[in-house]
C-alpha cells in the first residue's frame, strides 16, 4: 500500500508538470486489456488517470489472467468482437496479429509525434521489438531480456569471480551451495532457476541455448535456419543447454521443478540464492521494501556465454574460433536473450480513428522518457529499462535507492547486453506460443522429470516444430521468421 | 419443440371453457401445458449443447486458424485424432510405448480373459441387440484401457493424459466414496455435536475450485508451507513431491478429495438417516452387531442413492482441470495433466482442432464409462 | 455376568448408546476429519492477514504470537481497489442468483413434465432434425453462410422433411430417452463446447454481458436440476394433483400451488448445489467475460501475478469473501433442508 500511494504521489506531481497543451479527447474511451496488476497494469492505470486529466479521454484498463491474455485479444480482434482497443502484451505475440491485419501500423503516428523521441530507444527494442517487417506496430513500455544476477558478498567471501560461461556458473553454484546467505542459520542455494512447467522455464532455456547456438549476430536467430525454416534444435548445442539447465537444479531448492519465476524471485529477495537468471526486475526490486535482504548485494552481469558453439552444418559443438564466433570476447561467445521481448502496446486496427489516435497518444505518453525514466526505477511497476537516457546516468537510480556502485553495475550489465551485436531474439512468428510455450516447454518438462533424454527431447521438438510449420505454411513462416530477425529480402 | 409435434396428447383433455380473453389464454395455456413445461428446457439445451457439440465436432475434424476478421477452416478428416492416437502426440495422450514387461503381459492377458468371460456370460444370458451394441463399447473401452495400462504403467513406461484422468476418476472417486460413506455412517450414529460435524464437513464444497487449488499449493509447499517444519523434522527436506509423478498425482487427488468428499458425505448422511429406525432397532434387539446391521439392513436401503451420487461424482471428476493446472501446471513432465487440461493447453496455443479432438476423446471415454456405469450398476440396483 | 475389558470397551450397554471404546474411536476420527477440513481454511484465513515477508520467510501459524496481523490485503481490495472488487462481486451475485433461479425453474418444469406427461417423439424425426442442423452448421462454418439464413432455411427444410417423411418413421422415443438425453448433457466437459458458445454470443453481440453468462450457466446446470427434481417429483403422490384438477385447477396452477410447495426440501437442496456450481464456475466465465461481466473466480486467478509471484494475501481475501454468500444461502435454506440435505432428491 505504501508503495502504491507513493507511486500515486510521484505520478500526480508529474502530471502537474506536464503541459496541458494536449489534444482534447473528451468522451473518448480507450479499452486496454493486459495482465493482472500491480505489475504492468497498475502503472497503466495511474498514467491513465493523468492522461484523462490532460486530455479528457477515459482509459479503462481491464486485467485477465496472464495465461489467457493473448488468446482473449486474438479472439476478440479476429472474430470482429472488437471490445478491446489496445492490448498491452508481449511484443513477440504481435506477429500473429499483424499477420492477420489486426494491428494498426504506427509509423505515421510516430512521424507526427514530437515527444516520443524514438532515437532514444535502445536499438534492439526500436528495431526488433517495436517493428515487424520494417513497420512499427508496437510501443514498448518495458524492455525485457535476461541477465545473470550474483551475490557479490557471497562470491567475494568465497573468492570467486562472477561466472562468464555456463561451466563457471555450475562451478560457482556448486562451490557456494548450502552456505547460509541470509543469516537465518539455514543452508541456502547455489542457483535459483525457475523450472515449473507451463510457466517461464522455456525462457531460461533460451538464455542458456542462445550462447551455444547463435554466434553471427541477431540476424542469425536461435530457433530455425533462415533459408529453409528447418528447426535448428536437434543438435548438440541445444542438448548441452538442456543438460546444463537440469544440472543447475542440483544446486537449487529441492522442489525447484514446481517453482515458477514468482517462487524464484521470492527466494532471491529473501537472500537465499547466490546465482539467479532473471529479467531486469531484480535490480529495482532489490531496493524495494521486500528486497531488504539483498539491497546492494545482488549484482548483475551479461548472461553467461560459452567457449564452444554450434557448427550449423554438422550439428556439433566446436571450440570457438574467429570464424565460428566472430563476436566472441576472449574466446567466449555471449548471446543475451531477449526473452519475451518485453511488454508493448498494440492498437486494434478496427477501432475508431479518434480512439486510435487517443490510444496512440496514451501509449506514447507512457513510453516518453519523462514518464518511463521514472517508472523503470520502481520495482513493482515491472517496467525495465529500454531507453538510452535511462541508462546514461545513475542519478535517477541512486535517487530511487541504489548505491552508486550497484547502480553502475546494474546499468553496465544492461548496456553490455543491449548493445551486444549478438543479442538473441525471442521467437516472433505466428504460432510462437505453440512452438515454445507448448512444445519446447513440454519436452523440457519431460526431460527435467527424467522421462526422456536430451536427445529424445530435441528430436521430439524438431518433429513437432516441423508439423506446426507445415500447418501454418512453410513459406509464410519463413518469411515471417526472417522479417522478425530484420532480414528483408 | 418439433420432436413433440406429432405426439399424441396423453394428458387428459379438458372441455373448452367459454369466457373472456384472459380465461381463454389460461385455457390455451392449460391445454398446451405438456409442451409449455418442457419446451424451454429442450430449446435451451438444443441451442447450448447440441449446436456447440456439432460445431466442435466439425472443429475436431479441421485445422483452424484465426485470421483477420474470420477464421480459416481446413477440413482434415481424422488427422487430429490420428495425431493423438498414433502420431506425434501419442505419448501425450496415451503414453510412451516400448516393449511389454512380463507383468504387462500378465495384466493384459488377465484383462482379456476377464472380458472374454464377461462376453460369454452375457451371450448365454439372452442378449438383446441394443444391449449388445452398448456392451461392445464398454468391452472395447475396458479392453483398450487394460492393454494401455499393461503396455505403459505395468511395463514401466509413463502413461499419458488418458491414464492420468482415469487415475483421478477411478482411484480418486473410490477414495472419496469410501471416506464419504464412512463419515456419513459415523455421523449417523447417536453422537453429540452431529449438526456441528455436518456443517463443518460441508464447508469445503463451498470454496471455489481455483481457491482450493491455490490453498493446497500453499499446503504442499515444502519451503514455506505450514507442513515444512514437519517435513524437515522427518528428514524429508530434500524430497520434492512436485518432482515425483506419483507424489504429485496423490497431492492433487488429496486436494480434489478434500473438496468433494463433502458432497458424498451430505447426500449419504441424508440417505442413512432416512432408513427407518424400527428396522435397525429390531435388529439390535435380535443382537446383531453394528457391522451386521450396516451390511444387511442399512446398506441395501441406501444403495440406489449411493450409486447415483457416485455417478454424479464420476461425471464431474472427468472434468478435473483447476487443481492440476494450479498446483503443478501438469508437471512434472506430463504426469499430472488431465485430459481437460490437455485440451486447455492446446487451446491456449490456439490449436483449436487438436483441442476439440482431445475434448472429443474425453467425451467418448466419459460417455462410455458413465453410460456403462449407469446401465450396469445404477439401473440394475434400482430395478433390483 | 461380568464383562471383559474388551466387552466393556466395545459393546454398548444400551441400544441408544455406544460403548466407550467405540465412542473414542468415532470421535477421534470425526475430530481428525474436522481438523483436516478446517486447517486449509484456517491457513487461508490467517494468510489473508499476512504480509509478503510473513509468507515468504517460512511458515508462521498464530496471529499476534508468530506474526503481527496486517489488514493491508483487505484494505487493498476493499479500500483502494474497491470498485473492481465490488464490481466483480456484484456481477457474480447477479449471475449466480439469476442463473440459479432460471435453471431451477426451467429444470423443475421439465422434470415435472417428464414425471407426469408422456412424450413419444418419433426417432426418425429427431434424427432428421439433427442431420439438417449439422448441415446448416457446416454451411456456416465452412462456407461462411450467414447464420440467420442458415438456421432459417435449416428449419424450413426440416419442417418440409418432417411432414413429407413423418409417416414413414415408426420407432419412437420415450420419456426415459428424453430424460437420459437431458442428463447426459452434464457429461459434456465445458472445454468441448466453450469455443462455439463464444462464437455464438459473438454473433449476437452478447459477449461480456451478464445475460450471456446467465444463459450459459442456466443450461449447464439444467441437467442437474432435471435429474434431482425428476426423482423428487416421482416420489410425490399423484392423488393431490388429481383432486386439485378435478376441482378445476389448471396444470400450471397445480404445479405452482401444490407441487412446488410440496417439494421444498428437494428444491432447497438443488438450489444450493446449483448456486455453488455457478458461483464458483471459472472456465466459461473466462471465455465469456472481458471486463464488464468479470466474475469473482477470475479475480482469484488474477491474483497470480505471474513473474511477481502469487499475491497469496490478496488471493486469500478473495477466497474468504467468496464463501460468504454461499454460507448465507445455506443458512437461509437450512430450515428446508434440515430434515435431510439432498435426500429424496437423489433417491432413485
Amino acid at each position: 500500500m505504501k508503495i502504491k500511494s507513493l507511486g500515486l504521489g510521484v505520478a500526480s506531481a508529474l502530471a502537474m508538470s506536464v503541459s496541458a497543451q494536449a489534444q482534447d479527447y473528451s468522451g473518448v474511451t480507450v479499452e486496454i486489456l493486459t495482465r493482472p496488476g500491480p505489475v504492468i497494469a497498475q502503472r497503466l492505470v495511474e498514467r491513465g488517470e493523468e492522461f484523462t486529466a490532460m486530455t479528457g479521454a477515459e482509459i479503462r484498463v481491464t486485467e485477465v489472467p496472464f495465461s489467457e491474455l493473448f488468446q482473449k485479444i486474438l479472439t476478440d480482434w479476429a472474430t470482429g468482437t472488437n471490445s478491446i482497443d489496445v492490448g498491452v502484451f508481449a511484443s513477440g505475440w504481435a506477429t500473429e496479429l499483424v499477420d492477420g491485419g489486426l494491428v494498426e501500423p504506427l509509423d505515421d503516428y510516430i512521424a507526427n509525434d514530437d515527444k516520443i523521441n524514438v532515437d532514444d530507444i535502445a536499438p534492439y527494442f526500436r528495431e526488433f521489438n517495436q517493428k515487424i517487417g520494417g513497420q512499427t506496430y508496437l510501443i514498448t513500455v518495458d524492455g525485457d531480456f535476461q541477465m545473470i544476477y550474483y551475490r557479490q558478498d557471497v562470491l567475494e567471501a568465497a573468492g570467486l569471480e562472477p561466472p562468464k560461461t555456463w561451466e563457471d556458473y555450475l562451478a560457482v553454484a556448486k562451490a557456494v551451495h548450502g552456505q547460509d546467505m541470509n543469516g537465518d542459520g539455514e543452508g541456502d542455494f547455489g542457483s535459483c532457476m525457475f523450472k515449473k512447467r507451463n510457466n517461464q522455464s522455456y525462457f531460461a532455456m533460451g538464455t542458456i541455448a542462445a550462447s551455444f547456438v547463435q554466434t553471427k549476430g541477431t540476424n542469425e536467430g536461435i530457433f530455425f535456419n533462415n533459408e529453409d525454416m528447418t528447426p535448428k534444435v536437434n543438435n548438440e548445442a541445444w542438448q548441452e543447454a538442456f543438460r546444463i539447465y537440469k544440472a543447475t537444479g542440483e544446486f537449487g531448492p529441492p522442489d525447484e521443478l514446481n517453482h515458477d519465476i514468482g517462487d524464484t524471485r521470492g527466494l532471491a529477495m529473501a537472500g537465499r540464492c547466490a546465482l539467479v537468471i532473471d529479467w531486469g526486475d531484480i535490480g529495482p526490486l532489490s531496493i524495494s521494501e521486500d528486497g531488504a535482504a539483498i539491497k546492494d548485494k545482488m549484482y548483475a552481469a551479461i548472461s553467461p556465454g560459452s567457449r564452444r558453439a554450434l557448427n550449423v552444418d554438422t550439428g556439433k559443438l566446436e571450440d570457438c574460433n574467429p570464424t565460428l564466433c566472430p563476436n566472441a570476447i576472449d574466446g567466449i561467445n555471449y548471446s543475451p536473450f531477449g526473452a519475451f521481448g518485453g511488454w508493448a502496446g498494440a492498437i486494434n486496427a478496427k477501432s475508431d480513428d479518434t480512439v486510435k489516435q487517443a490510444a496512440y497518444d496514451f501509449l506514447s505518453y507512457v513510453n516518453q522518457a519523462e514518464q518511463s525514466n521514472v517508472d523503470v526505477t520502481i520495482g513493482w511497476t515491472g517496467y525495465n529499462p529500454y531507453r538510452n537516457s535511462q541508462l546514461e546516468s545513475t542519478e535517477l537510480w541512486v535517487k530511487a535507492g541504489f548505491s552508486e556502485a550497484a547502480a553502475q553495475n546494474y546499468l553496465g550489465a544492461i548496456k553490455d547486453s543491449l548493445n551486444h551485436p549478438n543479442m538473441a531474439s525471442d521467437l516472433k512468428i505466428p504460432g510462437a506460443q505453440q512452438y515454445t510455450g507448448v512444445v519446447l516447454d513440454r519436452e523440457l518438462a519431460r526431460f527435467l522429470a527424467g522421462e526422456i533424454t536430451a536427445e529424445q527431447a530435441t528430436a521430439n521438438i524438431e518433429e513437432a516444430w516441423e508439423e506446426i510449420t507445415e500447418d501454418f505454411g512453410r513459406d509464410s513462416q519463413k518469411t515471417m521468421y526472417n522479417l522478425s530477425l530484420g532480414i528483408t529480402n | 419443440m418439433t420432436t413433440t409435434d406429432d405426439t399424441e396428447r396423453s394428458g387428459e383433455t379438458r372441455a373448452a371453457v367459454p369466457g373472456g380473453g384472459r380465461e381463454r389464454l389460461a385455457d390455451w395455456l392449460d391445454r398446451h401445458a405438456q409442451h409449455i413445461f418442457i419446451w424451454p428446457a429442450v430449446t435451451m439445451i438444443l441451442i447450448f449443447s447440441i449446436f456447440p457439440l456439432v460445431a466442435s465436432f466439425i472443429m475436431a475434424l479441421s485445422r483452424i486458424r484465426l485470421r483477420g476478421g474470420s477464421y480459416r477452416v481446413r477440413f482434415v478428416w481424422f488427422q487430429n485424432f490420428e495425431k493423438q492416437l498414433f502420431g506425434s502426440e501419442q505419448f501425450h495422450f496415451l503414453g510412451t510405448f516400448g516393449g511389454m514387461s512380463i507383468l504387462g503381459w500378465v495384466v493384459a492377458l488377465l484383462v482379456t480373459g476377464g472380458i472374454v468371460w464377461w462376453v460369454l456370460r452375457y451371450l448365454m444370458s439372452g442378449p438383446t441387440v441394443v444391449g449388445l451394441v452398448g456392451r461392445l463399447f464398454t468391452w472395447g473401452l475396458v479392453l483398450g484401457v487394460g492393454w494401455l495400462l499393461a503396455a505403459t504403467f505395468f511395463s514401466g513406461h509413463p502413461f499419458g493424459t488418458l491414464g492420468t484422468t482415469l487415475f483421478y476418476v477411478i482411484f480418486g472417486c473410490g477414495v472419496q466414496f469410501v471416506i464419504g460413506v464412512g463419515l456419513a455412517f459415523l455421523c449417523s450414529l447417536p453422537i453429540k455435536g452431529r449438526s456441528f460435524f455436518r456443517v463443518v464437513f460441508f464447508v469445503p464444497l463451498m470454496i471455489t475450485p481455483i481457491g482450493v487449488g491455490y490453498a493446497f499449493r500453499m499446503m504442499a509447499d515444502t519451503t514455506k508451507g505450514p507442513f515444512s517444519p514437519a517435513w524437515q523434522w522427518l528428514g524429508l527436506g530434500d524430497f520434492a513431491w512436485a518432482a515425483d509423478p506419483w507424489a504429485a498425482r496423490f497431492f492433487i487427488m488429496i486436494g480434489d478429495s478434500w473438496q468433494w468428499i463433502p458432497f458424498i458425505f451430505v447426500v449419504m448422511l441424508a440417505a442413512l438417516e432416512s432408513v427407518p429406525r424400527d428396522y435397525v432397532e429390531a435388529a439390535q434387539v435380535d443382537g446383531a452387531s453394528s457391522w451386521e446391521i450396516f451390511k444387511d439392513i442399512t446398506w441395501p436401503q441406501v444403495v440406489p442413492v449411493a450409486a447415483t451420487v457416485l455417478l454424479i461424482r464420476v461425471i464431474e471428476a472427468f472434468k478435473i482441470v483447476d487443481l492440476p493446472n494450479i498446483m503443478t501446471a501438469g508437471g512434472p513432465g506430463i504426469a499430472t495433466e488431465s485430459m481437460t487440461l490437455h485440451a486447455l493447453f492446446a487451446w491456449r496455443s490456439l490449436d483449436l482442432g487438436q483441442s476439440a479432438a482431445v475434448a472429443y476423446l474425453l467425451l467418448f471415454v466419459t460417455v462410455v464409462t458413465c453410460v456403462s456405469f449407469f446401465n450396469l450398476v445404477v439401473l440394475r440396483r434400482i430395478r433390483a | 455376568m461380568s464383562r471383559t475389558l474388551m466387552q466393556r470397551l466395545f459393546e454398548p450397554t444400551s441400544i441408544r448408546d455406544m460403548a466407550i471404546g467405540t465412542k473414542v474411536i468415532v470421535y477421534s476420527i470425526l475430530l481428525f476429519w474436522t481438523a483436516f477440513v478446517l486447517f486449509p481454511i484456517y491457513w487461508v484465513l490467517i494468510t489473508s492477514f499476512k504480509t509478503a515477508v510473513d509468507v515468504n520467510s517460512g511458515p508462521v501459524f498464530l496471529p499476534f504470537i508468530d506474526f503481527q496481523p496486517s489488514l493491508h490485503a483487505w484494505k487493498e481490495l476493499f479500500v483502494f481497489d474497491y470498485e473492481d472488487t465490488l464490481k466483480a462481486y456484484v456481477n457474480s451475485l447477479i449471475i449466480a442468483l439469476s442463473s440459479t433461479a432460471a435453471s431451477v425453474l426451467i429444470g423443475s418444469m421439465a422434470a415435472y413434465a417428464l414425471a407426469r406427461f408422456e412424450y413419444r417423439p418419433k426417432f426418425g424425426v429427431v434424427l432428421t432434425f439433427v442431420l439438417v442442423m449439422i448441415a446448416a452448421f457446416y454451411a456456416v462454418g465452412a462456407y461462411g453462410v450467414d447464420w440467420r439464413l442458415a438456421s432459417a432455411s435449416g428449419i424450413a427444410v426440416f419442417v418440409f422433411l418432417a411432414i413429407a417423411l413423418g409417416r414413414y418413421f415408426k420407432a419412437r422415443l420415450s420419456n426415459g430417452d428424453i430424460l437420459f438425453w437431458m442428463i447426459s448433457q452434464r457429461i459434456l466437459a465445458p472445454i468441448v463446447v466453450v469455443v462455439p458458445i463464444y462464437m455464438m454470443f459473438q454473433q449476437v453481440r452478447l459477449l461480456d454481458t451478464h445475460i450471456a453468462i446467465i444463459l450459459t450457466y442456466t443450461v449447464i446446470n439444467l441437467p442437474i436440476v432435471i435429474w434431482l427434481m425428476y426423482d423428487f417429483f416421482r416420489s410425490i403422490p399423484i392423488d393431490l394433483e388429481e383432486s386439485a384438477q378435478l376441482d378445476g385447477a389448471t396444470r400450471i396452477g397445480v404445479f405452482w400451488d401444490i407441487v412446488l410447495p410440496l417439494s421444498r426440501t428437494g428444491l432447497a437442496a438443488t438450489t444450493l448445489l446449483v448456486m455453488i456450481l455457478s458461483w464458483n464456475e471459472y472456465l466459461l466465465a473466462l471465455f465469456l467475460s472481458t471486463s464488464r461481466a468479470q466474475t469473482m473466480p477470475i479475480l482469484v486467478a488474477a491474483m497470480n501475478a505471474g513473474e511477481r509471484g502469487i499475491l497469496w494475501w490478496s488471493m486469500s481475501v478473495v477466497i474468504i469473501v467468496m464463501i460468504i454468500p454461499v454460507i448465507v444461502l445455506a443458512i437461509i435454506l437450512q430450515r428446508y433442508i434440515s430434515k435431510g440435505l439432498l435426500l429424496g432428491a437423489v433417491k432413485g
